[in-house]
Protein backbone atom coordinates (compact mmCIF):
# COMPACT_ATOMS: atom_id res chain seq x y z
CA UNK A 1 0.00 0.00 0.00
CA UNK A 2 0.99 3.28 -0.73
CA UNK A 3 1.09 6.31 1.20
CA UNK A 4 -1.66 7.52 -0.92
CA UNK A 5 -3.90 5.08 -1.10
CA UNK A 6 -3.58 4.64 2.66
CA UNK A 7 -4.75 8.21 3.00
CA UNK A 8 -7.26 7.25 0.37
CA UNK A 9 -8.65 4.57 2.81
CA UNK A 10 -8.84 6.84 5.46
CA UNK A 11 -10.36 9.87 4.16
CA UNK A 12 -14.20 9.17 4.31
CA UNK A 13 -13.11 9.17 8.12
CA UNK A 14 -10.89 12.45 7.81
CA UNK A 15 -13.30 14.24 5.73
CA UNK A 16 -16.12 13.47 9.03
CA UNK A 17 -13.59 14.84 11.01
CA UNK A 18 -13.00 18.26 9.10
CA UNK A 19 -16.66 18.37 9.33
CA UNK A 20 -17.58 18.21 12.92
CA UNK A 21 -14.61 20.83 13.42
CA UNK A 22 -16.32 23.10 10.93
CA UNK A 23 -18.98 25.37 10.43
CA UNK A 24 -20.77 23.64 7.28
CA UNK A 25 -19.49 20.35 4.96
CA UNK A 26 -18.50 22.95 2.85
CA UNK A 27 -16.11 24.54 5.02
CA UNK A 28 -15.16 20.75 5.88
CA UNK A 29 -14.35 19.74 2.81
CA UNK A 30 -12.17 23.00 2.25
CA UNK A 31 -10.31 22.18 5.43
CA UNK A 32 -9.81 18.32 4.62
CA UNK A 33 -8.25 18.81 0.98
CA UNK A 34 -5.92 21.88 2.39
CA UNK A 35 -4.97 18.98 4.89
CA UNK A 36 -4.48 16.03 2.18
CA UNK A 37 -2.22 18.86 0.41
CA UNK A 38 -0.27 19.69 3.82
CA UNK A 39 0.50 15.94 3.96
CA UNK A 40 1.49 15.08 0.71
CA UNK A 41 4.31 18.32 0.88
CA UNK A 42 5.30 16.64 4.33
CA UNK A 43 4.91 13.14 3.50
CA UNK A 44 8.73 12.69 4.77
CA UNK A 45 7.69 13.47 8.42
CA UNK A 46 5.29 10.53 8.91
CA UNK A 47 7.49 7.51 10.16
CA UNK A 48 5.62 4.55 9.04
CA UNK A 49 4.84 2.06 11.19
CA UNK A 50 2.78 4.72 13.51
CA UNK A 51 -0.69 5.72 12.89
CA UNK A 52 -1.31 7.63 9.77
CA UNK A 53 -4.79 8.65 10.95
CA UNK A 54 -3.59 10.34 14.11
CA UNK A 55 -1.29 11.91 11.87
CA UNK A 56 -3.70 13.49 9.98
CA UNK A 57 -5.98 14.15 12.33
CA UNK A 58 -2.95 16.30 14.07
CA UNK A 59 -2.63 18.48 11.02
CA UNK A 60 -6.04 19.17 10.68
CA UNK A 61 -6.73 20.09 13.79
CA UNK A 62 -3.66 22.01 13.74
CA UNK A 63 -4.55 23.83 10.31
CA UNK A 64 -7.75 24.34 11.76
CA UNK A 65 -6.70 26.25 14.70
CA UNK A 66 -4.28 28.04 12.53
CA UNK A 67 -7.23 29.39 10.66
CA UNK A 68 -9.53 30.21 13.87
CA UNK A 69 -6.71 32.61 15.66
CA UNK A 70 -6.00 34.13 11.85
CA UNK A 71 -9.76 34.96 11.87
CA UNK A 72 -10.12 36.32 15.28
CA UNK A 73 -7.16 38.39 14.34
CA UNK A 74 -8.67 39.76 11.20
CA UNK A 75 -12.30 40.48 13.52
CA UNK A 76 -10.31 42.28 15.32
CA UNK A 77 -7.93 44.36 13.13
CA UNK A 78 -11.23 44.82 10.76
CA UNK A 79 -14.23 45.46 13.15
CA UNK A 80 -14.38 48.98 13.84
CA UNK A 81 -15.79 49.84 17.63
CA UNK A 82 -18.81 52.15 16.03
CA UNK A 83 -20.02 48.66 14.19
CA UNK A 84 -21.18 47.58 17.51
CA UNK A 85 -23.94 45.43 16.07
CA UNK A 86 -21.49 43.52 13.78
CA UNK A 87 -18.87 42.71 16.02
CA UNK A 88 -18.01 39.14 16.30
CA UNK A 89 -20.20 37.48 13.28
CA UNK A 90 -21.66 38.99 10.79
CA UNK A 91 -25.63 39.52 11.06
CA UNK A 92 -26.90 37.67 7.94
CA UNK A 93 -24.16 35.01 8.26
CA UNK A 94 -25.74 33.87 11.79
CA UNK A 95 -29.33 34.39 10.32
CA UNK A 96 -28.39 32.02 7.46
CA UNK A 97 -26.55 29.71 9.63
CA UNK A 98 -29.84 29.22 11.66
CA UNK A 99 -31.68 28.56 8.75
CA UNK A 100 -28.90 26.09 7.14
CA UNK A 101 -27.06 24.38 10.27
CA UNK A 102 -29.44 21.52 12.28
CA UNK A 103 -29.11 21.78 15.98
CA UNK A 104 -25.82 19.74 16.38
CA UNK A 105 -23.87 21.48 13.49
CA UNK A 106 -25.03 24.87 15.62
CA UNK A 107 -24.33 23.68 19.15
CA UNK A 108 -21.10 22.13 18.07
CA UNK A 109 -19.82 25.65 16.61
CA UNK A 110 -20.98 27.15 19.75
CA UNK A 111 -18.73 25.17 21.64
CA UNK A 112 -14.88 26.57 22.62
CA UNK A 113 -12.11 25.32 19.85
CA UNK A 114 -10.69 23.08 22.69
CA UNK A 115 -13.96 21.18 23.77
CA UNK A 116 -15.16 20.69 20.29
CA UNK A 117 -11.87 19.15 19.15
CA UNK A 118 -12.07 17.37 22.43
CA UNK A 119 -15.64 15.92 21.74
CA UNK A 120 -14.55 15.05 17.85
CA UNK A 121 -12.02 13.16 18.05
CA UNK A 122 -13.57 11.25 21.03
CA UNK A 123 -17.77 10.99 20.21
CA UNK A 124 -17.55 11.12 16.37
CA UNK A 125 -14.66 9.58 15.80
CA UNK A 126 -14.52 7.27 18.37
CA UNK A 127 -11.02 7.40 19.92
CA UNK A 128 -10.09 6.48 22.72
CA UNK A 129 -8.75 9.28 25.53
CA UNK A 130 -5.58 8.44 25.33
CA UNK A 131 -5.23 8.07 21.71
CA UNK A 132 -7.15 11.72 21.74
CA UNK A 133 -5.00 13.25 23.95
CA UNK A 134 -1.93 12.05 22.12
CA UNK A 135 -3.42 14.11 19.36
CA UNK A 136 -4.14 17.07 20.92
CA UNK A 137 -0.73 16.97 22.97
CA UNK A 138 -2.66 17.91 26.13
CA UNK A 139 -2.47 15.27 29.06
CA UNK A 140 -5.76 12.77 29.99
CA UNK A 141 -7.06 14.90 32.91
CA UNK A 142 -6.88 18.20 30.75
CA UNK A 143 -8.78 15.76 27.65
CA UNK A 144 -11.18 14.48 30.23
CA UNK A 145 -12.41 17.64 31.67
CA UNK A 146 -12.75 18.93 28.34
CA UNK A 147 -14.94 16.58 27.24
CA UNK A 148 -16.69 16.69 30.70
CA UNK A 149 -17.42 20.56 30.43
CA UNK A 150 -17.99 20.46 26.50
CA UNK A 151 -21.02 17.54 26.88
CA UNK A 152 -22.42 19.69 29.56
CA UNK A 153 -22.65 23.04 27.14
CA UNK A 154 -23.87 21.29 24.70
CA UNK A 155 -26.88 19.65 26.54
CA UNK A 156 -27.71 22.84 27.86
CA UNK A 157 -27.73 23.99 24.13
CA UNK A 158 -29.55 21.08 23.19
CA UNK A 159 -32.13 21.89 25.96
CA UNK A 160 -32.57 25.44 24.63
CA UNK A 161 -33.21 24.30 21.23
CA UNK A 162 -35.61 21.75 21.97
CA UNK B 1 -25.32 10.43 48.39
CA UNK B 2 -22.66 8.51 45.97
CA UNK B 3 -19.17 9.10 44.73
CA UNK B 4 -19.93 8.80 41.51
CA UNK B 5 -19.26 12.01 39.64
CA UNK B 6 -20.35 13.16 35.77
CA UNK B 7 -16.43 12.44 34.70
CA UNK B 8 -17.60 8.48 35.42
CA UNK B 9 -20.50 8.60 33.88
CA UNK B 10 -19.24 9.67 30.59
CA UNK B 11 -16.08 7.69 30.86
CA UNK B 12 -18.60 4.73 31.02
CA UNK B 13 -20.59 5.82 28.26
CA UNK B 14 -17.09 6.38 26.18
CA UNK B 15 -16.03 2.46 27.23
CA UNK B 16 -13.49 4.18 29.56
CA UNK B 17 -13.86 2.43 32.73
CA UNK B 18 -12.23 -0.96 33.94
CA UNK B 19 -14.45 -3.40 34.79
CA UNK B 20 -13.82 -2.54 38.31
CA UNK B 21 -15.15 0.68 38.50
CA UNK B 22 -18.10 0.43 36.01
CA UNK B 23 -19.58 -2.39 37.78
CA UNK B 24 -19.37 0.18 41.18
CA UNK B 25 -21.64 2.87 38.60
CA UNK B 26 -23.84 0.24 37.58
CA UNK B 27 -24.57 -0.82 41.02
CA UNK B 28 -25.29 3.49 42.10
CA UNK B 29 -27.22 3.49 38.85
CA UNK B 30 -29.11 0.59 39.46
CA UNK B 31 -30.21 2.43 43.15
CA UNK B 32 -30.36 5.77 41.80
CA UNK B 33 -32.85 6.89 39.23
CA UNK B 34 -31.56 10.10 39.09
CA UNK B 35 -28.20 9.06 38.51
CA UNK B 36 -29.61 6.30 35.64
CA UNK B 37 -31.45 9.53 34.33
CA UNK B 38 -28.21 11.81 33.75
CA UNK B 39 -26.54 8.18 32.55
CA UNK B 40 -28.96 8.00 29.95
CA UNK B 41 -28.57 11.33 29.18
CA UNK B 42 -24.79 11.23 28.56
CA UNK B 43 -24.95 7.88 26.32
CA UNK B 44 -27.94 9.74 24.22
CA UNK B 45 -26.11 12.31 23.48
CA UNK B 46 -23.19 10.70 22.13
CA UNK B 47 -25.68 9.25 20.48
CA UNK B 48 -27.11 12.48 18.72
CA UNK B 49 -23.46 13.66 18.23
CA UNK B 50 -22.07 11.05 16.24
CA UNK B 51 -24.92 10.10 14.29
CA UNK B 52 -25.03 13.12 13.24
CA UNK B 53 -21.64 13.23 11.64
CA UNK B 54 -21.76 9.70 10.59
CA UNK B 55 -23.59 10.10 7.30
CA UNK B 56 -20.55 12.03 6.25
CA UNK B 57 -18.37 8.68 6.31
CA UNK B 58 -20.66 7.10 4.03
CA UNK B 59 -20.68 9.58 0.99
CA UNK B 60 -18.42 9.53 -2.16
CA UNK B 61 -15.08 11.33 -1.45
CA UNK B 62 -15.76 14.67 -3.62
CA UNK B 63 -13.53 14.45 -6.97
CA UNK B 64 -10.87 16.85 -6.26
CA UNK B 65 -9.47 14.54 -3.34
CA UNK B 66 -9.23 11.45 -4.62
CA UNK B 67 -7.43 13.08 -7.93
CA UNK B 68 -5.10 14.45 -5.68
CA UNK B 69 -4.48 10.87 -4.33
CA UNK B 70 -4.64 8.88 -7.03
CA UNK B 71 -1.86 10.92 -9.02
CA UNK B 72 -3.81 14.18 -10.73
CA UNK B 73 -1.54 16.42 -8.68
CA UNK B 74 -2.23 19.31 -10.67
CA UNK B 75 -6.17 18.90 -10.61
CA UNK B 76 -7.92 22.15 -10.29
CA UNK B 77 -10.21 21.66 -7.18
CA UNK B 78 -13.93 21.76 -7.26
CA UNK B 79 -15.76 25.17 -7.99
CA UNK B 80 -17.89 26.04 -5.76
CA UNK B 81 -20.37 29.54 -5.52
CA UNK B 82 -19.79 30.46 -1.94
CA UNK B 83 -15.94 32.48 -1.25
CA UNK B 84 -13.52 29.95 0.13
CA UNK B 85 -12.31 31.53 3.23
CA UNK B 86 -9.67 28.73 3.56
CA UNK B 87 -7.67 30.33 0.31
CA UNK B 88 -4.84 31.29 1.74
CA UNK B 89 -3.63 27.66 1.99
CA UNK B 90 -2.93 28.23 -2.17
CA UNK B 91 -6.12 26.72 -2.97
CA UNK B 92 -7.15 29.90 -4.68
CA UNK B 93 -3.92 30.27 -6.21
CA UNK B 94 -3.71 26.75 -7.50
CA UNK B 95 -6.73 27.07 -9.28
CA UNK B 96 -5.24 30.65 -11.16
CA UNK B 97 -1.66 28.64 -11.83
CA UNK B 98 -3.60 25.73 -13.40
CA UNK B 99 -5.99 27.66 -15.64
CA UNK B 100 -3.46 29.91 -17.11
CA UNK B 101 -1.12 26.96 -17.45
CA UNK B 102 -4.30 25.16 -19.55
CA UNK B 103 -5.62 27.93 -21.47
CA UNK B 104 -2.27 29.12 -22.19
CA UNK B 105 -3.90 32.48 -21.91
CA UNK B 106 -3.47 35.23 -19.12
CA UNK B 107 -7.50 36.84 -19.34
CA UNK B 108 -9.90 34.60 -17.53
CA UNK B 109 -12.64 36.18 -16.18
CA UNK B 110 -14.38 39.07 -18.23
CA UNK B 111 -12.53 38.32 -21.36
CA UNK B 112 -14.44 37.36 -23.75
CA UNK B 113 -12.05 34.70 -25.73
CA UNK B 114 -11.65 32.41 -23.05
CA UNK B 115 -13.67 29.31 -22.36
CA UNK B 116 -14.36 29.78 -18.74
CA UNK B 117 -15.56 32.65 -16.94
CA UNK B 118 -15.39 33.04 -13.53
CA UNK B 119 -18.28 34.29 -11.90
CA UNK B 120 -19.79 34.61 -8.30
CA UNK B 121 -17.17 32.46 -7.82
CA UNK B 122 -17.32 29.89 -9.78
CA UNK B 123 -15.48 28.91 -12.89
CA UNK B 124 -18.71 29.50 -15.83
CA UNK B 125 -18.21 27.94 -19.56
CA UNK B 126 -18.61 30.68 -21.89
CA UNK B 127 -18.21 31.42 -25.86
CA UNK B 128 -17.71 28.40 -28.26
CA UNK B 129 -17.74 25.78 -24.95
CA UNK B 130 -20.87 26.70 -23.56
CA UNK B 131 -22.29 26.77 -26.85
CA UNK B 132 -20.82 23.23 -27.80
CA UNK B 133 -21.95 22.32 -24.21
CA UNK B 134 -25.48 23.31 -24.90
CA UNK B 135 -26.49 22.06 -28.48
CA UNK B 136 -23.37 19.58 -29.61
CA UNK B 137 -24.80 16.08 -29.60
CA UNK B 138 -21.38 13.56 -28.44
CA UNK B 139 -22.91 10.76 -31.07
CA UNK B 140 -22.54 13.78 -34.02
CA UNK B 141 -18.96 15.95 -33.48
CA UNK B 142 -16.95 15.19 -36.91
CA UNK B 143 -14.35 18.19 -36.80
CA UNK B 144 -15.74 20.04 -33.87
CA UNK B 145 -13.28 22.19 -32.44
CA UNK B 146 -14.58 20.96 -28.90
CA UNK B 147 -15.31 16.97 -28.39
CA UNK B 148 -18.13 15.80 -25.82
CA UNK B 149 -17.37 13.27 -23.98
CA UNK B 150 -19.89 11.55 -22.14
CA UNK B 151 -23.21 13.32 -20.97
CA UNK B 152 -24.92 12.19 -18.07
CA UNK B 153 -26.82 12.65 -15.18
CA UNK B 154 -25.35 13.41 -11.70
CA UNK B 155 -26.01 12.14 -7.69
CA UNK B 156 -29.13 14.49 -6.36
CA UNK B 157 -30.11 15.30 -9.93
CA UNK B 158 -29.17 17.49 -12.87
CA UNK B 159 -27.18 16.87 -16.20
CA UNK B 160 -23.06 17.24 -16.62
CA UNK B 161 -20.91 16.32 -19.84
CA UNK B 162 -17.07 15.56 -20.13
CA UNK B 163 -15.38 17.40 -22.93
CA UNK B 164 -12.09 17.97 -24.84
CA UNK B 165 -10.89 20.92 -26.37
CA UNK B 166 -7.51 22.15 -27.40
CA UNK B 167 -6.15 23.93 -24.70
CA UNK B 168 -8.40 22.23 -22.14
CA UNK B 169 -10.79 19.53 -21.28
CA UNK B 170 -12.98 18.86 -18.24
CA UNK B 171 -16.44 18.15 -16.98
CA UNK B 172 -19.17 20.76 -16.83
CA UNK B 173 -22.64 20.52 -15.06
CA UNK B 174 -25.57 22.09 -15.78
CA UNK B 175 -26.83 25.28 -13.26
CA UNK B 176 -28.87 27.78 -13.01
CA UNK B 177 -26.63 30.18 -14.46
CA UNK B 178 -24.77 28.20 -16.83
CA UNK B 179 -22.33 25.60 -17.22
CA UNK B 180 -20.46 25.45 -14.44
CA UNK B 181 -17.20 23.76 -14.71
CA UNK B 182 -16.15 21.00 -12.34
CA UNK B 183 -12.53 20.52 -13.42
CA UNK B 184 -10.22 21.62 -15.82
CA UNK B 185 -6.82 20.20 -17.23
CA UNK B 186 -4.68 20.96 -20.01
CA UNK B 187 -6.18 19.87 -23.15
CA UNK B 188 -4.45 17.36 -25.64
CA UNK B 189 -4.14 20.26 -27.75
CA UNK B 190 -0.33 22.47 -28.13
CA UNK B 191 2.83 21.33 -27.13
CA UNK B 192 4.48 17.89 -25.88
CA UNK B 193 4.43 18.91 -22.05
CA UNK B 194 0.65 18.26 -21.89
CA UNK B 195 -0.03 15.84 -24.37
CA UNK B 196 -1.62 13.42 -21.43
CA UNK B 197 -4.82 15.16 -20.88
CA UNK B 198 -7.51 14.12 -23.10
CA UNK B 199 -11.22 12.84 -21.97
CA UNK B 200 -9.29 9.25 -21.69
CA UNK B 201 -7.45 11.32 -18.82
CA UNK B 202 -7.57 8.88 -15.22
CA UNK B 203 -8.33 12.47 -13.76
CA UNK B 204 -11.46 13.38 -15.84
CA UNK B 205 -12.66 9.68 -15.55
CA UNK B 206 -12.47 10.12 -11.80
CA UNK B 207 -14.29 13.13 -11.72
CA UNK B 208 -17.12 11.28 -14.14
CA UNK B 209 -17.11 8.64 -11.87
CA UNK B 210 -17.53 10.20 -8.63
CA UNK B 211 -20.60 12.68 -10.15
CA UNK B 212 -22.34 9.92 -12.50
CA UNK B 213 -25.46 8.51 -10.83
CA UNK B 214 -25.95 5.38 -12.57
CA UNK B 215 -25.03 5.11 -16.92
CA UNK B 216 -23.93 7.47 -19.15
CA UNK B 217 -26.83 8.56 -21.46
CA UNK B 218 -27.21 7.18 -25.15
CA UNK B 219 -27.73 9.22 -27.76
CA UNK B 220 -31.30 9.25 -27.65
CA UNK B 221 -31.42 10.46 -24.17
CA UNK B 222 -29.07 12.62 -24.98
CA UNK B 223 -30.85 14.47 -27.31
CA UNK B 224 -33.75 14.45 -25.45
CA UNK B 225 -31.77 16.47 -22.53
CA UNK B 226 -31.24 19.25 -25.42
CA UNK B 227 -34.34 19.48 -26.31
CA UNK B 228 -35.43 20.77 -22.93
CA UNK B 229 -32.34 22.37 -22.50
CA UNK B 230 -30.24 20.19 -20.03
CA UNK B 231 -32.59 21.21 -16.95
Amino acid sequence: MSFESDLLAILPRLRRFAASLSRDRADGDDLCQAALEKALRARDQWQPGTRLDSWMYRIMRNLWIDEARSRQRAARTFAPEEAGEHVGHAGDRDMEAHVMLSDVDRAMHALPDEQREAIALVLVEGLSYKEAAEVLGVPMGTLTSRLVRGRGALIELFGEAA
Amino acid sequence: MTDIDEAMLIAWVDGELDEVTRRRVDRAVAEDPALAGRLEMHRRLRERVSGHYAPVEAEPVPPAMRALLEGGAKVVPLARPATPRWRNWGIGGAIAASLVLGLGIGHLSGGPSGPVAVSDGAMVAQGELASALDTQLASAQDGAAIRIGLSFQRKGGGWCRSFEGQAVAGVACRERQGWQVQQLVPGAGQGTAYRQASSGDARITATVDALMEGAPADAAQEKAARETKWR
